[in-house]
């Protein structure tokens, strides 16, 4: 298999993540699986507090190098035959897609693992910076526990199978 | 001239920077105690946990030596997806 193809995207504008997929499929030819993925504004904090506005700073280049570096490691542990990703930036309203991660490989197992595998590592290593406002207030969101969490589990192969058996029982 | 960034919760404080380096500043920390003293808020955030540096596009573990031709961005913890 040749390098798999990879499209990263940083979208300054509301994106329709359904024509993402649509061209995603057209460009995996031989792909026996895809995995799509979409991210949501929620409306609602973890307390139940209103979000009128999320707004995400990205770090032009750095954040497409660090991304590219990301789908690498992905690409190394599974036989991808593709990936795209798209991330917004700037003012996002509740309900709108803040990110896309599709990968398509030539069975069902890999494709969900690497999507699950990139979304942990943007949440955790991807450089954007979200801040949330709340009524008046505005505040910049920092990493929860749970995602350096998700993120670690990927780290020991053998734990991850594990730990996947366990939850899937 | 060196190009100085600041993201997330430390651009709230300061805008970019496009200058030489000030006058005895040789590298990183001593950039960090600059800003610091030149911005009082700005230096609470830079000594807020989690604050990272970046140069030429590439983070760092310890503290680096700066030219004039650098690019040096610091940023408050990351927060993607």
């Amino acid at each position: 298999m040749g390098a798999p193809f990879t499209d990263i995207e940083i979208a300054a504008a509301p994106f329709d993540p359904e024509a993402a997929h649509a061209d995603f499929r057209r460009r995996v030819d031989g792909a026996g699986a895809i995995v799509a993925f979409t991210g949501l504004v929620r409306g609602k904090t973890g307390d139940g507090e209103d979000v009128s506005r999320l707004t995400l700073q990205h770090y032009p280049g750095f954040t497409e190098k660090e991304i590219t570096r990301i789908v690498s490691k992905a690409s190394v542990r599974w036989p991808l035959v593709g990936s795209r990703i798209i991330h917004r930036t700037g003012d996002l309203e509740s309900g709108e897609p803040i990110v896309f991660v599709a990968t398509a490989s030539i069975h069902r197992r890999a494709a969900f693992e690497a999507a699950d595998f990139l979304m942990d590592y943007l949440k955790a290593d991807a450089p954007f910076w979200k801040k949330e406002t709340r009524g008046d207030n505005a505040m910049w969101i920092e990493p929860r526990a749970e995602d350096l969490i998700d993120k670690a589990r990927w780290r020991d192969s053998e734990g991850d199978a594990n730990a996947r058996d366990q939850r899937d029982s | 001239m060196a190009r100085i960034l600041f993201f997330g919760r430390l651009s709230d404080f300061a805008e970019a920077i496009e200058a030489p380096l000030p006058d005895g500043v040789r590298d990183t920390d001593a950039l960090t105690a600059w800003l610091s003293r030149e911005n009082a808020r700005l230096g609470e955030a830079l000594a807020r946990p989690g604050v990272r540096v970046i140069v030429n596009n590439a983070f760092i573990s310890a503290p680096l030596e700066l030219s004039d031709t650098d690019e040096i961005a610091f940023t408050s913890p990351l927060s993607g997806g």
